[in-house]
C-alpha cells in the first residue's frame, strides 16, 4: 500500500515507463482528512461504520421507538434452504425469526432507496465534474453551513464539486457494507436491522444532499429563493396544437441538453416541455437562479405517467432513471410515441443508438422500425429529443393518435361490463369500479369521474377484466373535463433553507412559538387521493405552521384552488417563516429539510456538527418541533428518506399503504419509564410528555393525519407559550377532524400557562373534577397535580455522556 | 381407486396463511365468547348504514369501541363507549401484555374488526396474527386474509343483512 495522496511523485532509474494513475484508492479521503484538521472541533463520529451510532445513539432511539413488524407474508425465500414458514414468529433453516427476517425486509427497502440516490448523486457529481470541472464553487445561497448532512456525517465541509468525492466515496463504501448483511446468516436480530437502516437513512440524506446541491451549483438552480418563480403545472396548461416532449424520472442531467437545444434554436415557445414526476420539478429550476420567465412545465406526479399517455399528447417520450414505469414502451407504442431510454440505469431492452448519426436515428424512430432507443450521449439527445418531437408531431396528429376515445366508444366499452367484481378485488386503491360502471351504463358518468383523482394509473384492473375494457382509459375519458381544467402553479423549488431563516426561525421553533415544521414529502400513492393533502397543507399553513414540500407532495398541493381561483403557492409566502409554503424541490432536496432541523441545533443551538450525529439528532428531538408527510409513500426511496428523518429526531406520518413496508417505529405512550430524559446541567431524570409519540406510523385517512402530526410537533423543551400554542392547535384540530377533546391533553400540562389561552379556565376545572389535581382559584394556579414539571433552563438531553455531573 | 387428492397439505408454506370464513351466527357466537372483546372500526364506518349497525352491535353485546382513523365524531352522540386510538397503534398495542387497554382494565383477548380498507386492516393484523394471542374477528364486507376468522368479499347489500342477522343472534 502507498502513503501517497494526491499531487506528484518521482521515481528514479527508470527510462521509458508510462504510468497512469487515475484514481488512487482513499487518497481523496485521506487529503479530506489533512484539510479537516483546520475544520475546528469534532464530535466523536466522523467517517461512521455499521456499528457507530448503534449504543451511542440508535438504540436509545429504538428502547423507546419500538418496531412494529407487519410481516406481508409467511414466508422466506431468501435462500436454498427455504422457503420456510415463519408464521408466528418461527425461525427458518437458518436460524433467523419473523421479526428478524422482516427487519431485513425493511432494511433492504431502506439501503435499496439509499443506494437509489446514492446513485444519482454519483451520476450528477461525474457529469457534471466532467462538464465544469472540480473546482466549481458550491454556491447554495446565503450560508456557511452548505452541507449539514455530509459535515455531520465525514466532518468534511466542501466548498467545490471536487471536494465532494471523498462523500461520495464514502457512501458507496457503507453501501457494500451494508448490503453484505442481507445475506442469509449474517444479521438476524430484528432491533440491529433497524440501527442498520437508521445509519442508512443517515447515509440516504448525504446522497440526495449531494445529488441536490451539485445540481443547484453548476446547474443554476434557485439558491435559497423564497421567492423563485412560479410554474406552469398540470395537463391541462399543455398546448395541444404544440409539439409535446414528455420527460419522466428524477435524473434532470439530460433533460438540460434538450432545454439548451430549444434555447438555442428558438423553440422555447414553439413546443412544450413538461415532465412527471421529480425530472419535471428539476427542469423547472435549471437556469432559474436569476428568475428567468420559466417556459417548461411541470405535468404532474408518478401516478400520471399512464394517464397522461392514454391522452395520448406526448410525442416524444425521454425516460431517466427512478419511479418511472415498467410498461411505458408498450403503452407509448400502442399510440406512436417513441420513446428515448437516456440513462444506464433504466435501457427497457431497447437497442442503443449512441453511435449512430443523429439523423438517421431520427429517421429510423420516426418510420417506427423501433419502438426507441437508449441514447446516453447527452449531446445528441438534445438535439434527438427536440428534433424527433417536432417531426412527430404531425404525423401523430394525422394518425389521430392525440385524440381520445369516441363517446360511442366509450359507451360500448360501459356496456361491456359484466359487474364481475374482480377489478375491485385487484385495485390497489380499492376503488368501486363495478358501482361507477353500473351508473354509467344508466348516462350518469359522475362516478367514474370521482375514481379519477384517486385513481394511481396502475393498469391493476385493467389486466384482469375478462370484457378487456381499458379500465383504465374509461375513468380519464369521463375525466376529460376535469382534466382540462387541471391546472396548477408550484414554486420552483428554491433549494436550502439559509442559515439567515434559520437564524429568524430558530428560537421561534425550539420555543414553540411557530408550532412546527410540517414537511410534506414523497410520493402519490395516497389512500385518499391527491386533494388531501392539499386540505392538510392548507390547514397548517393557516395555522402559521412553516410548511416544507419535495417530490410529488410539492406538486400536488399547488394542483388544486380556492375559490378564489389561487392555489396554495400563490396565497402563501415561499419563506422558511410562520406560515410560509416551502418549495424546497425534488426528492434530493428531501436532504435540505433534515439539513434545516440539523442547523436549528448548529446554528441557533451551537451545537458541533461536524462527525457529531447524535447530539444533533438528540437537539432536534427534544426540541425542534417538526413532523414528515408522506402520505403517498409508495417507493423504498420513500422508506429512507423516512428512516433518514427518524435517525435525526424527526417523526413522520405515513398513508396507510406504507404499513406495507413492514416496519414502524411507536412508542408505548402509556409506558412511563420511555418518557425521562436527563437534564443536562445535572445528569438528573426528569420526566417528559409523550410526544414525539412515534418516529414512523401511518394513518388511515388525511382528517386522521392532521391531529397526529400537530401532536407529533409538541416537544419536551417548549416554554409556555409555544406548549399553550401546540396544545391549542392539537386540542383544535382534534375537535374537528377526530371529535371532542383529545383523552391525554393533560398529560402535556406543566403549569397553568401551558393551557390553551381561550379555554384556560375551563380546562382548570377538568383537571380539579376529573385528574384530581389542587387548583388555587384565587391565583388561578396549578397547585398540585403534573407529573411533569417545567423549567426554562432545562436541557433535556438523551445522552448521559452530555450531562454535566454524569 | 386409491383417493390421491385427500392429502394436499403443504410441506412448507407459500405466501400467507388464510383466515377461517365464518357466517354470521359463528361470528356471533365468538364475540358472545370473548372475555375482552374490543370493537375496531375504520373510517368506513360513517356510512350510515354501517354506523348504524356498529352501534347496534356495540350496545346489544356491551362491547367498547376503539374508534380508528377518524372515526369518532360518529359515535359521540350515541351513548356508547368509544374512544379514539391510530389502528397502527392500536395493533402494536395489542401485541404487548402489559397494555392497560383504552379503559385502564388491561388488554383485550377479541377485537372485532368492521369497514376499513382491506389493505390496511390486513397489514395490521399480519402483527397481532403473529405477535400476539388475540383473536381477530373481520365483519367487513371484504375478506381479510390475516384476521382469525372473516366474513368473505360480500356485495353491499349482502353485507347489511349479514350484520343484521349477526345483530339479530347476539
Ligand atoms: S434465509 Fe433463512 S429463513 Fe430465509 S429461506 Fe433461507 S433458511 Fe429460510
Ligand atoms: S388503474 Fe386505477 S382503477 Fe385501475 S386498478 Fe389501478 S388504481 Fe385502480
Ligand atoms: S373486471 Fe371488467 S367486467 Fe368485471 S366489474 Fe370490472 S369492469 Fe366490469
Amino acid at each position: 500500500m502507498s502513503n501517497l495522496t494526491t499531487g506528484s511523485f518521482s521515481i528514479e532509474d527508470l527510462e521509458s515507463v508510462q504510468i497512469t494513475i487515475n484514481n488512487i484508492v482513499g487518497a481523496a479521503k485521506e487529503a479530506a482528512d489533512e484539510k479537516a484538521k483546520d475544520l475546528g472541533p469534532l464530535g466523536p463520529s466522523t467517517w461512521p461504520g455499521l456499528a457507530t451510532y448503534r449504543d451511542d445513539w440508535n438504540l436509545k432511539l429504538l428502547a423507546r421507538y419500538e418496531p412494529v413488524i407487519t410481516p406481508m407474508c409467511d414466508q422466506c425465500c431468501y435462500c436454498t434452504y427455504g422457503p420456510c414458514d415463519l408464521s408466528n414468529n418461527k425461525r427458518g433453516a437458518c436460524g433467523i425469526d419473523m421479526l428478524g427476517h422482516n427487519g431485513r425486509e425493511f432494511f433492504l427497502r431502506v439501503i435499496t432507496g439509499t443506494a437509489c440516490h446514492a446513485a444519482h448523486g454519483r451520476h450528477l457529481l461525474d457529469h457534471l465534474i466532467e462538464v465544469f470541472g472540480e473546482d466549481l464553487p458550491l454556491k447554495l445561497g446565503q450560508s456557511d453551513v452548505l452541507t449539514p448532512n455530509i459535515t455531520i456525517t465525514t466532518g468534511q465541509r466542501p466548498m467545490t464539486l471536487g471536494e465532494i468525492k471523498p462523500a461520495m466515496e464514502f457512501t458507496e463504501e457503507q453501501l457494500t457494507q451494508l448490503l453484505a448483511t442481507v445475506h442469509a446468516g449474517q444479521e438476524s436480530a430484528e432491533i440491529d436491522y433497524d440501527s442498520k437502516a437508521l445509519f442508512s437513512g443517515s447515509l440516504d440524506h448525504v446522497g440526495m444532499e449531494i445529488s441536490d446541491i451539485v445540481q443547484i451549483a453548476a446547474l443554476d438552480f434557485p439558491k435559497a429563493d423564497p421567492e423563485a418563480p412560479l410554474i406552469e403545472m398540470g395537463v391541462g396548461t399543455i398546448d395541444k396544437e404544440k409539439p409535446f416532449l414528455c420527460v419522466i424520472g428524477h435524473n434532470v442531467g439530460g433533460v438540460t441538453y434538450m432545454m439548451d437545444y430549444m434555447e438555442e434554436h428558438d423553440l422555447t415557445d414553439k413546443m412544450e416541455l413538461g415532465g412527471l414526476c421529480c425530472t419535471a420539478i428539476d427542469l423547472t429550476r435549471y437556469k432559474e437562479a436569476d428568475r428567468r420567465a420559466p417556459y417548461t412545465k411541470v405535468i404532474g406526479s408518478m401516478s400520471q405517467e399512464l394517464k397522461i399517455i392514454r391522452t395520448g399528447l406526448p410525442d416524444v417520450i425521454v425516460v431517466d432513471e427512478q419511479c418511472v414505469r415498467g410498461d411505458i414502451v408498450p403503452e407509448a407504442q400502442k399510440l406512436g410515441i417513441p420513446v428515448i431510454a437516456s440513462n444506464a440505469k433504466i435501457m427497457y431492452g431497447l437497442p442503443s443508438r449512441d453511435d449512430q448519426d443523429v439523423d438517421a436515428t431520427i429517421e429510423e424512430l420516426k418510420s417506427g422500425a423501433i419502438p426507441g432507443a437508449v441514447i446516453l450521449d447527452y449531446d445528441k439527445l438534445g438535439e434527438i429529443a427536440v428534433r424527433l418531437t417536432q417531426v412527430m408531431h404531425p404525423i401523430r396528429q394525422a394518425a389521430g393518435f392525440r385524440t381520445i376515445a369516441s363517446d360511442e366508444q366509450m359507451k360500448e366499452w360501459v356496456d361491456k361490463c359484466a359487474d364481475c367484481g374482480s377489478c375491485y378485488l385487484v385495485c390497489p386503491e380499492e376503488l368501486e369500479i363495478p358501482e361507477a360502471m353500473k351508473h354509467a351504463k344508466e348516462g350518469d358518468y359522475s362516478y367514474l369521474v370521482d375514481l379519477h383523482d384517486q385513481c394511481i394509473g396502475c393498469r391493476r384492473c385493467e389486466q384482469v377484466c375478462k370484457k378487456e375494457i381499458p379500465i383504465l382509459s374509461v375513468i380519464e375519458k369521463a375525466s376529460q373535463k376535469v382534466i382540462a381544467e387541471e391546472k396548477g402553479w408550484m414554486r420552483a423549488g428554491r433549494g436550502q433553507v439559509s442559515d439567515a431563516e434559520i437564524r429568524s426561525e430558530g428560537l421561534n421553533l425550539v420555543m414553540g412559538t411557530t408550532p412546527g415544521i410540517i414537511a410534506i414529502i414523497g410520493c402519490p400513492n395516497y389512500g385518499d387521493g391527491a386533494k388531501s393533502v392539499y386540505y392538510i397543507a392548507e390547514e397548517f399553513l393557516k395555522r402559521n405552521y412553516i410548511v416544507v414540500g419535495t417530490g410529488c407532495g410539492s406538486m400536488d398541493m399547488g394542483m388544486y384552488k380556492d375559490e378564489n381561483g389561487q392555489t396554495l403557492y400563490e396565497r402563501f409566502p415561499g419563506g422558511f417563516q410562520s406560515g410560509g409554503l416551502v418549495n424546497i424541490g425534488s426528492c434530493v432536496s428531501n436532504a435540505h429539510i433534515t439539513g434545516a432541523a440539523q442547523k436549528v441545533a448548529a446554528i441557533f443551538g451551537g451545537r458541533t456538527m461536524g462527525g457529531n450525529l447524535a447530539e444533533i439528532a438528540d437537539y432536534v428531538l427534544n426540541r425542534v418541533g417538526a413532523c414528515g408527510l408522506a402520505w403517498g409513500a409508495f417507493s423504498q426511496k420513500a422508506a429512507s428518506i423516512g428512516t433518514g428523518c427518524n435517525i435525526y429526531g424527526i417523526p413522520a406520518v405515513l398513508g396507510p399503504h406504507s404499513s406495507k413496508y413492514r416496519r414502524a417505529l411507536i412508542a408505548k405512550n402509556y409506558d412511563d419509564e420511555k418518557w425521562k430524559v436527563y437534564d443536562a446541567r445535572n445528569g438528573e431524570e426528569m420526566a417528559i410528555p409523550p410526544a414525539p409519540e412515534f418516529l414512523l406510523i401511518t394513518a388511515e385517512t388525511w382528517q386522521e393525519a392532521i391531529p397526529m402530526m400537530a401532536k407529533a410537533c409538541i416537544r419536551p423543551s417548549d416554554n409556555s407559550m409555544g406548549r399553550s400554542i401546540k396544545l391549542t392547535h392539537w386540542m383544535e384540530l382534534h375537535a374537528k377532524y377526530i371529535g371532542g377533546m383529545p383523552d391525554d391533553w393533560w398529560k402535556f400540562i406543566r403549569t397553568e400557562a401551558d393551557l390553551p389561552l381561550a379555554k384556560r379556565a375551563d380546562l382548570m376545572k377538568k383537571l380539579e373534577e376529573e385528574k384530581g389535581w389542587e387548583i388555587d382559584w384565587k391565583r388561578k394556579k396549578i397547585i398540585s397535580g403534573p407529573k411533569i414539571k417545567f423549567d426554562v433552563s432545562a436541557q433535556p438531553t438523551n445522552l448521559k455522556r452530555l450531562c454535566k455531573e454524569a | 381407486m386409491v383417493d390421491t387428492t385427500k392429502n394436499t397439505k403443504l410441506f412448507t408454506s407459500y405466501g400467507v396463511t388464510t383466515s377461517k370464513a365464518i357466517n354470521p351466527d359463528m361470528a356471533a357466537k365468538m364475540i358472545s365468547k370473548a372475555k375482552r372483546p374490543l370493537l375496531v372500526v375504520g373510517t368506513g364506518v360513517l356510512r350510515p348504514e354501517i354506523l348504524d349497525r356498529a352501534v347496534k352491535i356495540a350496545k346489544k353485546a356491551n362491547i367498547p369501541i376503539a374508534a380508528t382513523g377518524s372515526s369518532l365524531n360518529g359515535f359521540l352522540d350515541k351513548d356508547v363507549d368509544a374512544k379514539y386510538i391510530n389502528v397502527h397503534q392500536l395493533g402494536f398495542y395489542l401485541t404487548d401484555p402489559a397494555w392497560p387497554g383504552l379503559d385502564g382494565k388491561g388488554n383485550y383477548d377479541t377485537i372485532i374488526v368492521l369497514e376499513f380498507k382491506k389493505y390496511y386492516i390486513n397489514q395490521v393484523l399480519s402483527g397481532t396474527r403473529n405477535f400476539s394471542k388475540v383473536k381477530s374477528i373481520s365483519i367487513g364486507k371484504d375478506y381479510v386474509q390475516n384476521a382469525t376468522m372473516s366474513f368473505g368479499t360480500i356485495s353491499r347489500e349482502e353485507h347489511f343483512v349479514a350484520l343484521d342477522e349477526l345483530i339479530d343472534l347476539l
